[in-house]
């Protein structure tokens, strides 16, 4: 056995290791590692060079400063809020649906080429527009859409809309679309987009933290959720542009990096994944504060309290009080997946049944007498108190007993 | 309490996986102690956990109910005998491995990397662990999928069958059970059953325990099998640094519940044992690489098309003379197969193949190389691909090469042609499938990255031993 190992680690048709890729020198020595770090940094400075050639609109140091707007400074228009701990909260939108938050700013249009919303929790589907005005055509209102993403405003670029000229009289915000919860804005800026400003912006994406949430076993983003440079594709342009500085150079000056071109190519490579490793670890380090925060010190009861079904973890406590102690038939009825499955999972071992992918009822029919219903905000099941009458959206109907009530949540068992 | 009775009763089942790996896999003393250490302790987390859940089925089938004694007892006295049968055995010599571990067989700048890399995988991992204490079963399929079944089967002592919506709306009685997936095999679910009945309560916190055992283990495994692979140790310790440090599966350590990882880690394992055993077979390493095969099929539901796609990589290996050949014949039958059954529609575990080639490039491009799941794995494997190509199907390389490309096909073939694509659209499967492969592929780019090296070395040493000729000449 061990013969056959043995050969496998050199294999006949493969040289023998040469001195040099074994022992001591399988590292580069720190002065060649010093030199292919020096390699790395000033290929990523030529990359993010041509990143800022290609991507800042005016001056690489514009004149003026960024101008921002903070919300005190903002007039809802249309629309119904108020402002709290420094934020706009805009709680309703106006009959017709639509929220305008407005302000006077005076801008150079030329000076600003950029303008960024800090706006939050923007309900799916909504219509969200820049609007304003300028000095050359008082009376005409201009538009530009704002995207969004997972309910936040990105910056527009607005330098080459023909309408960005002059001095920008007045600026708004306007969103087509009713609220399921408050929007709330943080205030406006207007940027130069200066090489600095951009490289800021940058280094915040890819900073910016991630928390847990119900994607991040599929994926992660690392850093914000919307990257303009994702910080691995810069890492990976530069370790290439690197390496093949180290392999040209090599070839013309053998000796330059004190190190073989297979070893400065994986010291490239290894110096990468480090430099994304640790993002990647301070972010973790940053969730388990984050984690402690919400759990550490907490029975399990009350980390389940902590949780965002907490109030259907707290009634089924209930109903686990009124269920018999062998387990029984259960029905989940609820509008939404998430809290059918949750529903499900506190009421085991119980036999429960959901529907893990759709809120239709067409279980209803399979009711037995005996079967119990635990219904979570599911507002098209009614109940006739006084005859003790299920009735289903089909218009079926069945004799239920009501055992518990609590907020959005009731418990039948089926007679 | 509940700290010492998880360590002890997962400490039997590491034990017992151990002992019998040492027992049925005997190790040449010959071959270096540290990597036969680690890989032996490393795999045997992994034979003593899925040994625990075959217990726990035949427990279950002979309708004894689970408990500490009846499932730990008998663990405990495997466990003791296959340990003073393994007392002699080469695979566990373990003079010395305490100073491998601190690094006091490296040299300066060496020993000083290698402890900086154990200190930062230990700081990750005491954070992978405060995860796991601290925070209830989040994922979602770990609550409407995995953790369902285990919560059932710890509240019963058995195992009550799940079965499908109609079977479960025509049941009579409450003894069946119904979940999002009630298909799904019952290894990892047992696991969870085992935490839980050491804490003798249902507390799905500590249940998750297996998840941060089998990060540790996984890295001990990769670090055994590269310094066995003949590695330097270091060189082996920053392989297995790759392995534990991709984002995504930290991920599946920190928010346990779903197979993924399991599945990762054993088909990783049975990878290299297959490869051992087709080159010894030996009956110990025979029976060890069919042990971890069966645990793939048993883990997740594709665990078996995994194990399909080491077919050429084994037969590679087996006929040295032909094995490529035969290799290629069998990637290039499979691809008509595919196709043959891509025309058909039929459906293999709820995949619908069809010949509708629409692969979405942009979600993969972001998957694998734009967002933070593998770091820079992925370009690092095509950057080996080219510098390497030359030697990818030299004898060394050629069954890694057969193995990750057997599991590139298959990926491809279900992103590209089957209703999976929309899962690599909304990114919701697209990285929890490849994490089955990517270890594998850390391993793939290590040995062809080591014998391309090797061959500029030689040609340098060649092109200089030429001139100091010419010159003396």
């Amino acid at each position: 056995m061990s013969d056959r190992l043995v050969v496998s680690t050199a294999q006949p048709d493969q040289p023998a290791a040469p001195p040099g890729t074994t022992g001591p020198h399988c590292l580069p020595s720190s002065r060649a590692l010093a030199r292919i770090a020096l390699a790395m940094s000033l290929a990523l400075l030529a990359l993010l060079a041509v990143y800022l050639a290609i991507s800042v609109p005016n001056g690489w140091l514009p004149a003026v400063a960024p101008k921002a707007f903070a919300a005190n400074g903002l007039a809802l228009a249309r629309g119904t809020g108020q402002l709290v701990d420094e934020e706009l909260r805009v709680t309703a939108a106006d009959s017709t649906g639509v929220t305008l938050i407005s302000l006077a700013p005076d801008l150079r249009a030329s000076d600003y080429p950029t303008i960024a919303w800090i706006a939050a929790d923007i309900p799916d589907g909504a219509m969200v527009r820049l609007l304003w005005r300028n000095d050359n055509a008082p009376e005409k209102v201009n538009a530009i859409d704002v995207p969004v993403e997972s309910g936040r405003t990105f910056p527009v670029i607005v330098a080459n809309n023909p309408a960005w000229i002059g001095r920008v009289t007045g600026l708004a915000l306007a969103i087509q679309g009713q609220l399921l919860q408050p929007i709330r804005i943080r205030g406006v800026i207007a940027k130069p987009m200066g090489a600095l400003e951009i490289l800021g912006d940058r280094v915040g994406e890819w900073f910016a933290f991630e928390g847990w949430v119900g994607t991040s076993i599929n994926t992660i983003t690392g850093g914000a959720d919307f990257q303009d440079l994702p910080l691995p594709v810069l890492i990976a342009l530069t370790v290439a542009l690197a390496g093949t500085a180290v392999v040209l150079i090599e070839r013309r000056r053998p000796g330059t990096f004190g190190a073989s071109t297979p070893m400065a190519l994986a010291t490239l490579f290894l110096l990468a994944w480090l430099i994304l490793d640790t993002r990647w670890a301070a972010n973790l380090a940053r969730q388990e504060w984050y984690t402690a925060q919400k759990y550490a010190g907490k029975s399990i009861r009350d980390k389940h309290l902590a949780n965002d079904d907490a109030q259907l973890f707290a009634f089924i406590e209930r109903a686990l009080q009124i269920l018999p102690s062998q387990p029984v038939r259960i029905f989940i009825a609820g509008d939404a997946d998430y809290f059918r499955g949750r529903a499900a999972y506190h009421l085991y071992p119980h036999s429960v049944f959901f529907d893990p992918r759709s809120n239709e009822l067409q279980w209803a029919s399979k009711l037995r007498s005996g079967d119990w219903l635990l219904i979570y905000h599911q507002p098209e099941i009614q109940y006739d108190l006084s005859r003790q009458i299920l009735r289903w959206p089909s218009g079926q109907t069945t004799s239920a007993e009501l055992k518990l009530i609590g907020p959005d949540t009731v418990l039948f068992r089926m007679r | 309490m509940d700290a010492i009775a998880l360590l002890v009763g997962f400490a039997v089942v590491w034990v017992l996986g151990v002992a019998l790996l040492a027992v049925i896999a005997p190790i040449d003393a010959t071959l270096r102690a540290p990597g036969h250490v680690a890989w032996t302790v490393g795999c045997g987390w992994f034979v003593g956990a899925f040994v625990l859940t075959l217990w726990m089925r035949v427990l279950a089938q002979i309708h004894v109910p689970f408990g500490i004694a009846s499932i730990g007892l008998p663990l405990v006295v495997a466990g003791g005998l296959l340990a003073w049968r393994a007392r002699t055995s080469k695979a566990l010599q373990w003079d010395g491995a305490f100073a491998s571990l601190m690094g006091r067989n490296l040299a300066g700048t060496q020993r000083a990397i290698w402890l900086l890399i154990l200190g930062w995988l230990a700081v990750r991992f005491a954070l992978l662990a405060a995860e796991i204490v601290w925070r209830p079963l989040f994922p979602w399929d770990a609550w409407t999928q995995w953790g369902t079944k285990a919560r059932v089967w710890f509240e019963l002592r058995t195992m009550a069958p799940f079965v499908t919506t109609a079977e479960w709306l025509s049941a009579t009685s409450p003894n069946v059970y119904f979940d999002a997936a009630p298909q799904y095999p019952a290894t990892v679910p047992l696991l969870q059953v085992w935490s839980a009945i050491l804490l003798g309560r249902w507390e799905d916190t500590l249940i998750n325990l297996p998840w941060w055992l089998t990060g540790v283990a996984f890295g001990l495994a990769v670090y055994g099998y590269l310094v066995r692979e003949g590695f330097e140790p270091l060189i082996a310790l920053i392989g297995a640094w790759l392995v534990l440090s991709l984002p995504i599966l930290e991920v599946h350590i920190a928010l346990a519940g779903y197979a993924d990882l399991a599945m990762s880690a054993y088909f990783t394992i049975a990878a290299l044992w297959s490869l051992q055993a087709a080159r010894t077979r030996q009956w110990g390493d025979v029976a060890t690489a069919l042990l971890f095969l069966v645990a793939c099929v048993l883990i997740k539901n594709p665990g078996i098309i995994w194990v399909a796609t080491l077919i050429p990589s084994v037969v590679i290996v087996m006929l040295p003379r032909y094995g490529i050949r035969i290799a290629a014949a069998l990637f290039i039958a499979a691809t008509l197969a595919l196709l043959v059954l891509a025309r058909t529609e039929p459906i293999i575990f709820l995949y619908h193949l069809h010949l509708d080639f629409d692969m979405p490039w942009r979600s993969l491009f972001n998957a694998y190389f734009a967002f933070g799941n593998w770091n820079v794995l992925w370009y690092g494997v095509l950057a080996v691909g080219v510098v390497a190509r030359r030697h990818l199907l030299s004898t060394e390389v050629a069954p890694y090469t057969a193995i990750v490309g057997a599991g590139v096909m298959f990926l491809f073939f279900g992103f590209a042609f089957t209703t999976a694509r929309v899962w690599v659209e909304d990114q919701s499967t697209v990285n929890r499938a490849t994490l089955h492969l990517a270890p594998l592929f850390i391993v793939w780019m290590l040995v062809s990255f080591r014998a391309w090296s090797r061959h500029v070395a030689l040609r340098r040493a060649i092109t200089t031993g030429g001139r100091a000729a010419t010159d003396n000449a």
